[in-house]
C-alpha cells in the first residue's frame, strides 16, 4: 500500500507540470490585451500600460512568462493580481468558502442521494419510487442555472425561508441554498445509481442465502446488500468531489458566493494568468487527491480488490 | 470488516464536524449598524488609490472617500468644495487656488496646497502608472514627466506652485478653460503624506477628505464607510454610512433588493429590464441619464470618407433608418432616451434645439432618398458591418439596430459581435475593423468638453486619446481651442452647442441613444435621488 501511495503521489508532478503548461497557454492566447482593457473606453496612456505590462512581465515572450511563473511558484510566490493582491492571499479567501459549499453539497447529495436510493430500490414500483425517479429525472434535465433562480426567487425572495444571497462571510444557512442546488444534480444521478444497484444485488444468491441462515432483514440489507452496492457510488462521489470544486461557478454566481469558481471567471474575463494557473494547480491537486481516496476507499469496502 | 465500516463512518463524522464548524461563523456575520445604507459595487480593479481609480467599482467608494477642489450636486453644477476660489487668468492658462481653512483628512492631518500638488504631480509622473495621468496632460510639465526611463516617481509637475499652505498656482501648456470643473474628477483628489511612504498599504486603506470614511475592506465582499467628523464640505449625509456589497454578477443583487437585503442597486439585469418599474417588491426609478450610446464610422471608411459629400449622405441615411424610439420601446423596455446631441441630457449647457438634430430622427422616405443620392455620386455595393462587443448586453439592440437599417434602405447590412470586450478594444485600437463599431461614452465630469474633445478633436486621433474613428475637421479643432480659451463656463458652453452642430452634420458617429439612469432601492429606503454619473445619490439615501 505505501509504494503504491508513494508511486501515486509521484505520478502528480508531471499532471501538475502539463496542467499549468497547457492553461498557461490557453490563458496567453486569450485574444487581446489585458492592460489595453483596463482603461475601457478612456484613452490609453502609451507609456503607462507600458509600464504595467512591464511590471507583470507581459512584455516578454510566453515561454519566459511561464518559467518566470513557475520559478516564483517553488518559492511559493505566485505573484499579485493586476489589482496588487497577492494571488495567494486572494485564492486564501475565497477558496474556504467553495470548500464549505463543496462539503454541503456533498454531504447534502450523499445523504439524500443514498437513502432515497434506497428506498427507491428496496421498493421498487411503489407510488414513491416513481415520485421520486420523476423528481430525480427533473433535476437531472433542468439545467442548474434554471434550478438556482427558481429556488432562488421562491426560497429567497417569495417566501423568504432562506437568505436571497450568501452574502459576506457566509454561514451554514446562507449556503444551504447554494449547495442544494449545487448538489442536486448529482444526488440525482447518486438515487438512479443506487436504486439500480440496490435493486439488482438484493435478487443475488448471496442475500437468499443470507436470509435462509436466518439473518435480519436489517442486517441482511446493511452487510450484504448496501456494502456491494455502494462501491460504484463511492467511486461517483469521489470523482464529484473534485467536479464540485471547480464545478461551483453556476451556484456562486446565482448566490453571490465569494468563493473559487468565481474568483476563475473573472480571471479568465482580465487575462490573469497566474491566477488562473494557481487555481487550476491547486483543482488539479485536489482531483487527483480525491480519486487517491477513493481508490484506498474502494480496497476498504471490498477485501477481494488489492493493489501491489 | 466492522472497522472498515468504522472509518467510513469516521469520514463521514469528520465531514459533518467541518461543517458544523462553518454554522458556527454564521452568527459572527456583519450585522447592519443604525442607519447604514448598503450599496451595489463590484470590486475594484484597482487599489483604491484616486488617480489610478478608472472604473465605476472603485469610483463609487472613491467619490465619497475623498473631496475635490469643487463638488458637484446632482445636477451636475460645480461649486466650490475644499477651494476657497478658483480664479484663472484672460486666456485660461493660468489658475490660482484659494483654499478654504481648517480641511482635515480623516487621519486628522491638514489638508493644504501640497496635499494637491505632490497628489497630481504623483498621477502625471508616468513611472507610477497611474491610469488617470491623461487628465493631468494639459498641466505644464506633463511631457517631462512621460519618460519612464529617467524619472524615478517622485519629479513635481513644474506648472504647479506652492504659494503658501493655502495657495497655488496652475500654469497650463495651454489654455484649459474646463480645468475648475475637471478639478472635481476623483483623479485631482488631495492626498496625505503618509500615502507616499506606502502607496500600496494607503490603497489597502485609504485615507481622505470626503464626507465619508472606510472602516473597512473585505476584499472581494464589502467595503465599509462611515461618516467622516472631520468633514465640512457641500454634502450632508442623512445616514451613518454606506457598506458596498459586493457582487460577481448584478442578478444576485436584484433578488437581494427585492428580499430587503440591499437598499440600492444603480442598474438592472436585462432579464428584469421589463419587469423592474412594476415590480412590487422594489422601488424603481428610470430617467434620462449622462451615458451616450453609439456607433463610430471611421472616418476613412471607403463610401463612408468623412468630409466627402458621399460619406456624409451615407452617414445622414443611416441614422435616419434607424428606428431608435421603437428600440428604445420594445428592446429596451423604455430604458433608454432618444438623443438630439453628442453630449446627454444631464451635461451642463445641453441643448434640445441644435441644428441638424432631425439627422438623428427616423424618416424612411429622407433615409431613402440620401441613400440614392450617394449612390448616384458612386455605387456601394459592400456590406456595410457593425461591430460590437457580446460579452455586453448588446445583443438585441444592435440586431434591432441592423434590422432597421437594413428593412429601410434595403441594403446588405450586419451586425458583427466579437467575444469580449478585450478582443474588441484590441481591433478598434489596431483600427481592424472595416465597419462601424460601438462606442458609448461615459463622462469624467459634467462638462460637454469632455465627450467632444476626447471623441472628435483631431488631437484625439490616431491612437492620442479616444477619437477611435480618426475623425478630423478644421473648423471643429478650432470651435475647441476658442472653448478652451473661453472666458466662462457659460461662453464655452456655447461654443460647445456650435461646434455640436458640426458634429450632427457631419456624423462622425451615429447617436443611438441616451442610457437611462435606472436602478431599484428597496422598499423602505427614502431619498432616492440620481446624480449626473448616472449613480444614486448614496449620502441622501436613509431608512
Amino acid at each position: 500500500m505505501g509504494k503504491y501511495l508513494l508511486r501515486r503521489i509521484l505520478q502528480m508532478i508531471p499532471v501538475v507540470l502539463g496542467t499549468t503548461l497547457l492553461v498557461y497557454a490557453l490563458v496567453f492566447a486569450l485574444p487581446g490585451d489585458p492592460v489595453k482593457a483596463m482603461f475601457g473606453d478612456k484613452p490609453v496612456n502609451a507609456a503607462v500600460a507600458a509600464q504595467i505590462r512591464a511590471e507583470y512581465n507581459l512584455d516578454k515572450p510566453f515561454i519566459i512568462q511561464y518559467l518566470l511563473f513557475l520559478k516564483n511558484a517553488l518559492t511559493l510566490n505566485f505573484g499579485n493580481t493586476f489589482s496588487g493582491q497577492p494571488v495567494i492571499d486572494e485564492i486564501g479567501r475565497a477558496f474556504p468558502v467553495t470548500i464549505r459549499l463543496a462539503l454541503m453539497a456533498f454531504v447534502f447529495e450523499a445523504v439524500f442521494g443514498v437513502i432515497f436510493g434506497i428506498i427507491s430500490g428496496l421498493k421498487k414500483g411503489k407510488w414513491y419510487d416513481s415520485v421520486i425517479l420523476i423528481v430525480s429525472l427533473l433535476l437531472i434535465s433542468v439545467p442548474t442555472f434554471v434550478t438556482g433562480f427558481l429556488a432562488q426567487y421562491f426560497l429567497g425572495v417569495k417566501w423568504r425561508l432562506l437568505p436571497v444571497t450568501a452574502g459576506s462571510d457566509p454561514g451554514f444557512l446562507d449556503l444551504l441554498m447554494p449547495a442544494m442546488v449545487l448538489g442536486s444534480v448529482s444526488m440525482a444521478y447518486i438515487i438512479r445509481l443506487t436504486r439500480s444497484e440496490v435493486s439488482s444485488n438484493i435478487a443475488e444468491d448471496y442475500v437468499r442465502t443470507a436470509r435462509a441462515k436466518g439473518m435480519s432483514n436489517r442486517s441482511v440489507i446493511v452487510r450484504h446488500v448496501l456494502r456491494n452496492s455502494l462501491i460504484p457510488v463511492v467511486t461517483y462521489l469521489g470523482q464529484d468531489l473534485g467536479a464540485l470544486m471547480g464545478g461551483a461557478m453556476i451556484s456562486e454566481t446565482i448566490f453571490n458566493v465569494h468563493g473559487i469558481g468565481f474568483l476563475t471567471y473573472q480571471s479568465i474575463l482580465k487575462g490573469e494568468s497566474n491566477m488562473v494557473v494557481s487555481i487550476v494547480t491547486l483543482l488539479t491537486l485536489i482531483f487527483v487527491v480525491c480519486n487517491l481516496i477513493v481508490d484506498m476507499l474502494y480496497a476498504a469496502l471490498d477485501p477481494r480488490i488489492r493493489y501491489a | 470488516m466492522k472497522k472498515r465500516m468504522l472509518a467510513f463512518a469516521a469520514l463521514t463524522c469528520s465531514l459533518a464536524m467541518v461543517l458544523a464548524g462553518c454554522g458556527a461563523s454564521n452568527t459572527a456575520g456583519s450585522e447592519d449598524g443604525n442607519g447604514v445604507i448598503t450599496a451595489f459595487d463590484t470590486e475594484p480593479q484597482n487599489l483604491l488609490v484616486p488617480g489610478n481609480t478608472n472604473e465605476s467599482g472603485g469610483a463609487r467608494p472613491g467619490t465619497l472617500l475623498f473631496a475635490g477642489l469643487v463638488s458637484f450636486d446632482a445636477k451636475g453644477k460645480a461649486s466650490n468644495e475644499v477651494a476657497q476660489s478658483i480664479e484663472s487668468n484672460a486666456n485660461a492658462t493660468q489658475y490660482t487656488v484659494k483654499l478654504k481653512p481648517g480641511w482635515k483628512f480623516s487621519d486628522g492631518t491638514p489638508v493644504t496646497s501640497k496635499s494637491f500638488t505632490r497628489a497630481w504631480s504623483y498621477v502625471a509622473n508616468v513611472k507610477n502608472a497611474q491610469k488617470c495621468s491623461s487628465f493631468l496632460s494639459t498641466v505644464q510639465g506633463y511631457d517631462d514627466l512621460q519618460k519612464a526611463g529617467s524619472l524615478k516617481g517622485d519629479e513635481q509637475l513644474s506648472g504647479l506652485k506652492d504659494v503658501d499652505d493655502s495657495t497655488f498656482t496652475v500654469t497650463m501648456s495651454k489654455p484649459d478653460a474646463t480645468f475648475p470643473i475637471k478639478v472635481g474628477y476623483l483623479a485631482f483628489a488631495p492626498l496625505p503624506e503618509s500615502f507616499y511612504k506606502d502607496p500600496k498599504a494607503f490603497g489597502n486603506a485609504p485615507i481622505g477628505n470626503g464626507p465619508y470614511k472606510l472602516e473597512g475592506w473585505n476584499h472581494n465582499t464589502e467595503i465599509r464607510l462611515v461618516r467622516n467628523k472631520l468633514y465640512k464640505g457641500n454634502v450632508k449625509p442623512k445616514n451613518e454610512g454606506v457598506t458596498f456589497k459586493i457582487y460577481t454578477k448584478v442578478d444576485a443583487a436584484y433578488a437581494d433588493v427585492q428580499g430587503n437585503n440591499l437598499d440600492v442597486l444603480d442598474t438592472v439585469p436585462t432579464a428584469d429590464a421589463k419587469s423592474f418599474k412594476t415590480d412590487q417588491n422594489v422601488q424603481a426609478y428610470n430617467q434620462p441619464g449622462s451615458i451616450i450610446q453609439m456607433f463610430t464610422i471611421p472616418s476613412n471608411l471607403p463610401h463612408f470618407v468623412s468630409g466627402t459629400q458621399e460619406g456624409t449622405l451615407r452617414r445622414q441615411a443611416i441614422s435616419k433608418a434607424i428606428d431608435r424610439q421603437g428600440i428604445i420601446d420594445k428592446v429596451l423596455n423604455g430604458t433608454g432616451t432618444q438623443p438630439v446631441d453628442f453630449t446627454s441630457p444631464k451635461t451642463p449647457g445641453f441643448s434640445k434645439g441644435l441644428k441638424g438634430k432631425d439627422n438623428l430622427v427616423y424618416n424612411a422616405a429622407k433615409a431613402k432618398e440620401l441613400w440614392a443620392k450617394a449612390d448616384a455620386i458612386s455605387k456601394d455595393n459592400d456590406k456595410f458591418t457593425i461591430s460590437y462587443n457580446s460579452d455586453g448586453p448588446y445583443k438585441a439592440i444592435y440586431d434591432a439596430m441592423v434590422n432597421s437599417i437594413k428593412n429601410t434602405l434595403g441594403i446588405d447590412v450586419a451586425a458583427d459581435p466579437m467575444p469580449t470586450f478585450q478582443e474588441f478594444r484590441n481591433a478598434v485600437d489596431k483600427r481592424s475593423i472595416k465597419g462601424g463599431f460601438r462606442s458609448g461614452w461615459q463622462p469624467d465630469y459634467p462638462s460637454a468638453e469632455n465627450y467632444l474633445f476626447q471623441e472628435y478633436d483631431s488631437a484625439a486621433a490616431h491612437g492620442s486619446g479616444s477619437n477611435d474613428g480618426d475623425y478630423q475637421n478644421q473648423k471643429f479643432d478650432q470651435l475647441m481651442d476658442e472653448a478652451y480659451a473661453a472666458p466662462s463656463t457659460d461662453a464655452a458652453n456655447a461654443i460647445y452647442s456650435q461646434s455640436q452642430e458640426i458634429l450632427l452634420n457631419d456624423l462622425p458617429a451615429i447617436p443611438m441613444y441616451y442610457d437611462n439612469a435606472h436602478g431599484v432601492a428597496a422598499k423602505g429606503v427614502k431619498g432616492l435621488a440620481v446624480d449626473w454619473q448616472n449613480l444614486p445619490v448614496y449620502s441622501q439615501l436613509h431608512k
